[in-house]
C-alpha cells in the first residue's frame, strides 16, 4: 500500500485530502490552488472525495481538509473526460485460468487474478491471486459501501438453480469467468474505484479471508458519511437532471428486459428447430437406401441438413453464453444504478430538511451551522461523482452494445455462411450424370 | 379381364405421334411453360390422318380457377372449383400456337378420367392426381380446399396430370383423354358408356390374389416392396418437413419482435438511438421474408407428393400382374384336374374324388355310354382349357414385358425428375441463406453506427 503523499501521476487518482480547498471558504479555494482554473491534476483528483491514501481506523481526516465542492472544482470534474485510453493506462488486470477445488464441505471454482501496474499503490509490478465468487461479491459490497456515491458494476448472478445449471459445466464457468472479468475491467477503468483500498486488497492480499476478517473498517469519509445519512427524510422532488436519470434507467431496464425475453424466446424456437432437422436429415439417408441412381444425391442432401443442423447448434449456444449473459448484467447494473440515485435523494432530502429547520429556527445567524454544510458538501459530491459516473456509463454502454449486437449479427452471418457453404457444396453432386449403364 | 395392347377401339388411329415434349417432359416442363420444340426429333408421323389434331404439336394448360355453385346429385347447394384447359396447337411453319379448345372440368371429372384409364391400361404406371385435399400441411398453411393457395396449387397439379399424360407415348393417343380435353358437355356419359366400370378388377378379387399367388414374377414382387417403402419414406419426409416449416417460421418471425423494441429502446438514446431504429428495421424485414421462402418450399414439397402418389400406381400395375398370374395358375390347376378326371374316368380307377363318382358308388354304376359321354364332354373342356391357357400365358407374357417397360420409363422419369427437385431444393436452401447473410450484413452495420 503507499506511503506518503502519491505523486501527482498523468491519470486520475486520490490526492491527500490535506490539499483540498474549503468549498465555502470563498476564493481562497482557487489560491490555496495556484491561483489557476486550469484543471490540474490536483483538481483532478480531488472528484473522488472520499479515497484515502492511509488507514484511518476511524475513518477520520485530518484536520483543515474537506470536500472541495467549490463551482469550479465541480466544473471540473464534469468538463473531465476520465476515459483512459489504452496509452495512459497503467493498470491491467486479467481474470482466468478457473480451476475446481473439490473439498470436504465443499467444492468451488477459483479463478486466477493477474494484475500488473505501475501505481505506486502497488509495492509490486505484477501480482497473481486465486480468488473464487464469494471474494468478488466481498470486493463488491465493500465498494458499495466505501464508494456509494459511484455506480459499481455489477456481478454476474450469484444464485443458479441446482439441477437446472451445472455450476461446473465449461460453458457455465467460462461465462462466469467472462464476467468476473468484465467487472474487474470496468473498476479498473474508474479513474475512482481502481485506486479503492479493498480493490487493491482483492488484487494483491495472498490470504484474502484473513484480512476479511480482520474486519477493518476501510471506509471513506464519504462513505462514513452516507453511511450515516438517515433514512427518514422524504425527497420532494428530484432534480430535473437525476429525474431524467432515473425514467432513462426505468425505461432502459424495460427495453432490455423485453430484449431478453426475445432472445430466449429466439433461441428456444432454434433449438425446436434444430429437434426437427435432427429427424429431417436421416429421412433421406433412409431413402437413399431404396434408390439406385438416386442414392448418392439423397444421401447427399442427408449430410448437407447434417451440416446445417451443427452450425444451428453452434448458433445458439453462442447466443446462450454469450449474449444472455451480458443483458442480464445491463439489467442488474440498471438495478444498482437506481439503488444509488435513491441513496442521493435520501442525501438530498436530508441536507434539505436540516436546511429547513434552520430557517425556521429563524435564529439571526450569518453563518450556516456546520452540520447543514456537511449536509450540503455530501450532496454536491455525491451529484457530482454521480454525474460523472453517468457520462462514463453511457459512452462505456454505447460500446458495451455496438459490440454485443454486432456479435449477434456476426454470430448469425457465420452460421448463414456454413449453411450456405454446405447446400452449394452438393449441387455439383446433385448434377452429376449417373455413368451410362 | 381388359388387357393392355393399344385397343383399336380406344386409340386414336393415327401412327404414333410425337409425345408432347418426349419421355423429358418432367416436373420442369410441366408447369404451364411452353414446352420447347421437341421438334428436332425425328416424329415419325409422316403417315396422313383424318385427325389433324394429333398431327400437330399441342399444348395444354389449365389456366385458371374458379368457384362455383350448383346443384350436386342430390339437389343440394355444392361449391366446387371449375378449372380452364386451354389446348394449343402450335403450328409448325411459324411457331405460333393457337387455341384449339377450352373447357372448363372440375376435379371429379379428373378423377373419372383417371379411374378409366387405370382400367384400361393396367399396364401403365398412371399419373396421379394432385390430392384432393390438403395434407401434410404445417400450421400457417391452410387446410381448406377454398384457400386460394391450396387451389393454386391444385392447378399446377392438374396441369402436370394432364402434361404427363401427354407425354406418354400410350396414354396421350387415347380418345377418352382427347374427348375430356375437347368435348365438355356429354363428356361423363361418353366415359360411362364405355362401361369401364364393370370391367374393372374387384379389390377383393384382388386381395385374394395378392395372398393366394404362388409364383409371381419377382421383379413385380421387388417392386411392390419398393413401392410401399417409398411411400413410407416420403410420407415420414413430408410430415417431418411440414414440422421443420413450422419451425423455421416461428424463429424467423420472433426477430420481427426486435424490430418494435429497438424502436423504443432508440427513441431514449442520443447517439445510439439511429443505428438501433434502422437495425431495427432490418430485423422486420428478416421476419417477413420467411413467408415467400416457405411458399417457394410447398412447391418442393408438391413434387415429392407426386411421387408419393405415384407409389400406388405402381403398386396398382403390381396388383394386376399378380391378379393374372393368379388366373393363370387357377387356369392351370383347374386344366390338371379336369385332366386327372378324364384319366380316372378312362382307366377306372377313381384317385380323384369327385361328386359324380360318389354318387356312382352309392347309386349304382353308370353306363359305359354315361361314360363315354361323360369323358367326351371333359375332352371338350380340357381342350378349351389348354386353349384358353395359352392364351393365358401369352397375355401374362405380354403384360410383363409391356409393364416391364413402361415401369424402366417410369424409373428414368423418377429420378430425372427427383433430381432436378432435389436441385431445386438446395438452390431454395441457397437463396435462404444469401438472403440471411444479407439481412444480417446489414444489421450489423447499422450496430457499428450506434
Amino acid at each position: 500500500m503507499a506511503g506518503g503523499p502519491p505523486k501527482a501521476l498523468p491519470s486520475t487518482g486520490p490526492h491527500s485530502l490535506r490539499d483540498m480547498p474549503h468549498p465555502l471558504a470563498g476564493s481562497s479555494s482557487e489560491e490555496a490552488v495556484g491561483g489557476d482554473s486550469t484543471p490540474s491534476p490536483d483538481l483532478l483528483m480531488a472528484r473522488s472525495f472520499g479515497d484515502k491514501d492511509l488507514i484511518l481506523p476511524n475513518g477520520g481526516t485530518p484536520a483543515g481538509t474537506s470536500s472541495p465542492a467549490s463551482s469550479s472544482s465541480l466544473l471540473n470534474r464534469l468538463q473531465l473526460d476520465d476515459d483512459i485510453d489504452g496509452e495512459t493506462r497503467d493498470l491491467f488486470v486479467i481474470v482466468d485460468d478457473p480451476k475446481k477445488h473439490v473439498c470436504t464441505m465443499e467444492t468451488y471454482i477459483t479463478y486466477r487474478i493477474t494484475t500488473k501496474s505501475t501505481r505506486v499503490e502497488f509495492d509490486l509490478p505484477e501480482y497473481s491471486v486465486r480468488r473464487r465468487y464469494q471474494d468478488f461479491d466481498w470486493l463488491r459490497s465493500k465498494l458499495e459501501e466505501s464508494q456509494p456515491t459511484h455506480l459499481i458494476p455489477p456481478l454476474p448472478e450469484k444464485f443458479v438453480v441446482k439441477g437446472v445449471v451445472d455450476r461446473f459445466s465449461e460453458e457455465f464457468v467460462e461465462t462466469r469467468r467472462k464476467a468476473l472479468d468484465k467487472f474487474l475491467k470496468r473498476i479498473t477503468d474508474h479513474p475512482v474505484l481502481s485506486f479503492n483500498e479493498h480493490f487493491n486488497i482483492f488484487l494483491t492480499a495472498k490470504d484474502l479471508n484473513a484480512y476479511k476478517k480482520q474486519g477493518i473498517a476501510l471506509l471513506t469519509r464519504m462513505g462514513e458519511s452516507v453511511k450515516h445519512v438517515t433514512g427518514g427524510y422524504k425527497l420532494r422532488t428530484r432534480p430535473l437532471e437525476f429525474a431524467a436519470i432515473g425514467d432513462y434507467l426505468d425505461t432502459f431496464a424495460l427495453k432490455l428486459g423485453t430484449i431478453d425475453r426475445i432472445a430466449q424466446r429466439i433461441i428456444k424456437e432454434e433449438i425446436e428447430y434444430l429437434v426437427e432437422l435432427r429427424e429431417y436429415g436421416p429421412v433421406y439417408s433412409t431413402w437413399s437406401t431404396l434408390e439406385g441412381e438416386l442414392a448418392e444425391p439423397l444421401e447427399g442432401v442427408s449430410a448437407c441438413i447434417g451440416n446445417c443442423s451443427t452450425a444451428l447448434e453452434e448458433l445458439t449456444d453462442d447466443m446462450t453464453e454469450d449474449f444472455l449473459p451480458v443483458l442480464r448484467e445491463y439489467i442488474l447494473y440498471s438495478d444498482s444504478m437506481k439503488s444509488v440515485l435513491k441513496k442521493r435523494d435520501q442525501v438530498q432530502a436530508e441536507y434539505e430538511a436540516k436546511l429547513e429547520a434552520v430557517a425556521l429556527r429563524k435564529e439571526d445567524r450569518p453563518k450556516v451551522p456546520a452540520d447543514v454544510e456537511k449536509c450540503q458538501d455530501r450532496m454536491e459530491c455525491f451529484n457530482a461523482d454521480l454525474k460523472a459516473d453517468m457520462e462514463r456509463w453511457q459512452n462505456n454502454k454505447r460500446q458495451d452494445f455496438r459490440q454485443l449486437l454486432m456479435g449477434m449479427a456476426d454470430k448469425n452471418i457465420q452460421y448463414y455462411e456454413k449453411c450456405l457453404m454446405a447446400w452449394e457444396s452438393i449441387i455439383p453432386l446433385l448434377q452429376e450424370k449417373q455413368e451410362a449403364k | 379381364m381388359e388387357q393392355a395392347p393399344p385397343d383399336p377401339e380406344r386409340q386414336l388411329q393415327p401412327a404414333p405421334l410425337e409425345p408432347l415434349g418426349s419421355p423429358d417432359a418432367g416436373l420442369g416442363a410441366a408447369v404451364g411453360k411452353e414446352t420447347e420444340g421437341a421438334g428436332e426429333e425425328s416424329s415419325g408421323v409422316d403417315t396422313m390422318t383424318h385427325n389433324n389434331f394429333w398431327l400437330k404439336k399441342i399444348e395444354i394448360s389449365v389456366s385458371e380457377a374458379e368457384k362455383r355453385t350448383g346443384r350436386n346429385a342430390m339437389n343440394m347447394q355444392e361449391t366446387y372449383t371449375a378449372y380452364l384447359i386451354e389446348t394449343r396447337s402450335i403450328e409448325h411453319t411459324d411457331g405460333q400456337s393457337v387455341l384449339t379448345d377450352s373447357l372448363w372440368r372440375r376435379y371429379s371429372e379428373f378423377e373419372l378420367l383417371r379411374s378409366y384409364l387405370l382400367v384400361y391400361y393396367p399396364h401403365i404406371v398412371v399419373p396421379p392426381l394432385p390430392e384432393k385435399r390438403a395434407e401434410f400441411v404445417w400450421h400457417k398453411l391452410s387446410a381448406d380446399n377454398m384457400d386460394p393457395d391450396f387451389v393454386e396449387r391444385r392447378r399446377i397439379g392438374l396441369e402436370n396430370f394432364l402434361l404427363r399424360i401427354a407425354s406418354h407415348p400410350l396414354l396421350c393417343r387415347d380418345k377418352i383423354f382427347y374427348l375430356f380435353l375437347t368435348q365438355e358437355g356429354n363428356w361423363k356419359e361418353t366415359v360411362n358408356e364405355t362401361g369401364f366400370q364393370l370391367k374393372a378388377d374387384s379389390r377383393l378379387k384382388a386381395l385374394n390374389a395378392t395372398f393366394r399367388v404362388k409364383n409371381p414374377d419377382k421383379r413385380f414382387t421387388d417392386l411392390k416392396h419398393y413401392s410401399d417403402e417409398l411411400q413410407s419414406v416420403i410420407s415420414h419426409l413430408l410430415r417431418v418437413r411440414a414440422r421443420v416449416a413450422d419451425r423455421l417460421y416461428g424463429v424467423y418471425k420472433v426477430h420481427g419482435n426486435y424490430g418494435r423494441v429497438f424502436s423504443e429502446w432508440s427513441a431514449i438514446e442520443k447517439e445510439m438511438g439511429d443505428g438501433l431504429q434502422s437495425a431495427g428495421h432490418h430485423m422486420d424485414v428478416y421476419a417477413s421474408s420467411i413467408d415467400d421462402i416457405l411458399e417457394d418450399e410447398e412447391h418442393y414439397a408438391d413434387q415429392l407428393k407426386e411421387y408419393l402418389f405415384y407409389a400406388e400406381a405402381l403398386r396398382a400395375v403390381c396388383r394386376k400382374h399378380e391378379l393374372m398370374q393368379y388366373d393363370l395358375e387357377m387356369a392351370a390347376q383347374d386344366l390338371a384336374s379336369k385332366k386327372q378326371q378324364c384319366e380316372e374316368l378312362a382307366t377306372g380307377t377313381v384317385r380323384t374324388f369327385s361328386l359324380k363318382g360318389m354318387t356312382t358308388k352309392l347309386f349304382g354304376q353308370e353306363t359305359p355310354e354315361q361314360r363315354e359321354a361323360r369323358i367326351k364332354v371333359l375332352e371338350e373342356q380340357i381342350n378349351e382349357g389348354e386353349q384358353q391357357l395359352k392364351s393365358k400365358n401369352l397375355e401374362g407374357r405380354e403384360f410383363v414385358k409391356n409393364a416391364w417397360a413402361d415401369i424402366e420409363r417410369f424409373k428414368e422419369q423418377k429420378n430425372r425428375d427427383l433430381k432436378e427437385a432435389l436441385i431445386s431444393y438446395a438452390v431454395m436452401q441457397i437463396s435462404m441463406c444469401k438472403k440471411g447473410i444479407q439481412v444480417w450484413t446489414n444489421a450489423k452495420e447499422c450496430f457499428s453506427k450506434m
